[in-house]
C-alpha cells in the first residue's frame, strides 16, 4: 500500500509497506519507520530468490520482477519502439524464469546481466522477425557482470559509470555503438546504413569498445 | 586468431555485440565452444556489452504486465482438486398431487434460485469492481512513484553520498541518493538494530540552516532499511548523517552521530 505519513518534522514520507514489491521499475521498496519482514525479502539476493522460485514461491518472482523489470522494459522499448511488443517480451522473459528457474545456474553469471542479454536478444530477434524457441536462451549465454545490480543505488552508480564511459567516445563512435547495440546491426549493415566505408566502421567500433572496456574497469 | 584464440580482446566484445558475421563470427563461435578460457572471456565481454542497456531512456512497464504475468503463473500452476459440484435441487414431484403444480413449483423454485444467483453475482461483481477501482488507483500511485524513482536515479544531477560509520558507534554502512532540484532522497543501508527505546534518524545537513529530518527508522533482524523521502526542493546539502535518537525521532538532532557522509 502506498502511504503518505508524517515524518517527525512534518514532511511527507513515502512509504510502501508490505506491497512494495508491487512497485515496478528498479526501485525495490522501502522499510520505513518500523522494520518489517518484507524488507528481508526485498534485500534477498538474486540467488535466494531463484531458490524460492524453484519452490514455487510467487512472491520471489514478484520481487525479481520489481528488481529488474524497469531496466528490461527500458531496453526493450528502446530497441523495439513498440510498447505492446516490449511488454509481451518482458512478461515472457519472467514467465520463462518462473518455468525454468531450476535450469538457471547462478555460478554461470549475474542474473541481472543475464536478463539484460536475453531481453536484448529477444528484442533484436523480434525486430528482425526471427523467433527463437521460447526460453532457449535461458540455458545459454553465461554473463559475467563485474557489478552488483541488486541494489537501486548500485544501478545508479553503474549507470553513471556507463554514461561517463560513453561521454569519452566521439559522436561517431557513440552512434556506431548504439546502432550495433540497440538495432543489432553488424559491421556491414552499419556501413550500409551510414554510408561510411566498412573499414572505417570496423575501426570505429573496435576503438569504441576498447575505450569502453578501459573506462569501465 | 592465434592457435584458434582470438588475438584481440575486443573480438569477444564484437562477437557479444553481434557486429561480426560470416567467417569471423563462425570462427569465434566454434573456438569458444571448446576453449574454457575463451568462454570465460566471452562471458566477461557479454557483461560489458550488457551494461549498455543502462543508457536506454527509462520506461516503466505498465502495471498490467505484472498482473498478467502473475495470472499466467497461477493459471498454469497445478490445479487444485475440483470443488464439489453444487448439489442438484430436489425434484418437486407429486407434492400437491396436481399436474400444474408439478410444472409451476419447479419453475418457481428455478426462478427463485436464478434470482438469488443473479443477485449474488451482481453483488460480487459490484465488490470486484470496487476492488478493481481501488487496485487501479493504487497501481496508478505506484506507477507515479516508480516514475519519480526512475527520474531520481537517471537524473544527471542526482548525487550518491556514501555514509561512513563513526568510531564507537553501532557498525553499519549506507548510501544516500539525493536530488536537490527534485527534493527527492533515497536511503539504503545496513545498521545494527538500535538499542531499545531508540531509533535511528537520517538528517540532511544543509549548507545553511538547521538539519532537516529525512526519516526515522529501526532496522530489524536483517539490519537493512531503504526508503524514500520527499524533502523541500532546492536545499543544498553540506552533509548527510544518521544519529541515534529517542524512539520516534526528534525535530532536531540530539544524539550521537552513527553514520556521516559529506555531500561534495
Amino acid at each position: 500500500m502506498l502511504r503518505f505519513v508524517k515524518g517527525a518534522e512534518g514532511f511527507r514520507r513515502w512509504s510502501i509497506r508490505n506491497v512494495c514489491c508491487r512497485v515496478p521499475l528498479i526501485y525495490r521498496g522501502s522499510q520505513d519507520l518500523v522494520s518489517s519482514e518484507s524488507g528481508a525479502e526485498l534485500r534477498a539476493s538474486d540467488a535466494a530468490l531463484i531458490d524460492r522460485i524453484m519452490q514455487r514461491d510467487e512472491t520471489a518472482l514478484e520481487a525479481l520482477y520489481d528488481r529488474y523489470a524497469g531496466m528490461l522494459s527500458s531496453v526493450l522499448n528502446r530497441i523495439l519502439r513498440d510498447t505492446q511488443a516490449a511488454e509481451e517480451i518482458l512478461q515472457d522473459i519472467f514467465y520463462q524464469l518462473w518455468r525454468r528457474a531450476p535450469e538457471f545456474d547462478a555460478s554461470r553469471g549475474s542474473l541481472g546481466g543475464w536478463l539484460m542479454v536475453i531481453a536484448r536478444n529477444r528484442a533484436i530477434s523480434r525486430l528482425r522477425h526471427h523467433n527463437p524457441a521460447a526460453g532457449e536462451e535461458l540455458l545459454e549465454n553465461t554473463v559475467s557482470l563485474p557489478f552488483n545490480l541488486e541494489s537501486a543505488i548500485a544501478q545508479k552508480q553503474l549507470l553513471g559509470k556507463v554514461k561517463g564511459a560513453l561521454e569519452v567516445l566521439s559522436k561517431e563512435q557513440r552512434a556506431t555503438v548504439e546502432l550495433a547495440y540497440f538495432e543489432g546491426l553488424t559491421h556491414r549493415e552499419i556501413a550500409e546504413r551510414t554510408g561510411d566505408p566498412l573499414g572505417t566502421v570496423k575501426t570505429r567500433l573496435r576503438t569504441a569498445l576498447e575505450t569502453l572496456k578501459r573506462v569501465l574497469h | 586468431m592465434t592457435n584458434g584464440h582470438p588475438t584481440r580482446e575486443e573480438d569477444f566484445d564484437l562477437y557479444a555485440l553481434g557486429a561480426l558475421e560470416g567467417d569471423e563470427e563462425q570462427a569465434i563461435e566454434t573456438h569458444v565452444a571448446s576453449c574454457p578460457d575463451c568462454s570465460r572471456r566471452l562471458a566477461e565481454a557479454r557483461g560489458r556489452i550488457a551494461m549498455l542497456a543502462l543508457i536506454a531512456p527509462p520506461v516503466a512497464p505498465s502495471t498490467n504486465v505484472k498482473a498478467r504475468l502473475m495470472k499466467q503463473v497461477r493459471d498454469t500452476a497445478p490445479s487444485a482438486p475440483p470443488s464439489r459440484a453444487a448439489r442438484e435441487p430436489e425434484r418437486a414431484g407429486g407434492f400437491f398431487g396436481q399436474w400444474w403444480t408439478a410444472v409451476l413449483v419447479p419453475v418457481g423454485i428455478a426462478l427463485a434460485i436464478t434470482a438469488i444467483v443473479l443477485w449474488t453475482q451482481n453483488r460480487r461483481l459490484d465488490q470486484q469492481l470496487a476492488a478493481l477501482r481501488v487496485d487501479m488507483e493504487q497501481q496508478q500511485q505506484q506507477l507515479e512513484l516508480a516514475r519519480q524513482v526512475a527520474d531520481l536515479i537517471t537524473a544527471r544531477d542526482t548525487m550518491v553520498v556514501p555514509l561512513a560509520p563513526q568510531p564507537g558507534m553501532p557498525r553499519g554502512t549506507a548510501h544516500v541518493m539525493y536530488n536537490q532540484k527534485m527534493g527527492m532522497l533515497m536511503y539504503e543501508g545496513e545498521l545494527e538494530p538500535a538499542p531499545s527505546n531508540k531509533s535511528y534518524q537520517l538528517w540532511l545537513v544543509p549548507a545553511q540552516g538547521n538539519p532537516i529530518s529525512a526519516g526515522v527508522f529501526s532496522p530489524g533482524n536483517n539490519k537493512t532499511n531503504h526508503f524514500m523521502m520527499k524533502l523541500p526542493e532546492g536545499v543544498t546539502p553540506k552533509a548527510f548523517a544518521v544519529t541515534l535518537e529517542p524512539a520516534g525521532g526528534r525535530p532536531q538532532p540530539t544524539g550521537p552521530k552513527v553514520l556521516v557522509g559529506a555531500a561534495s
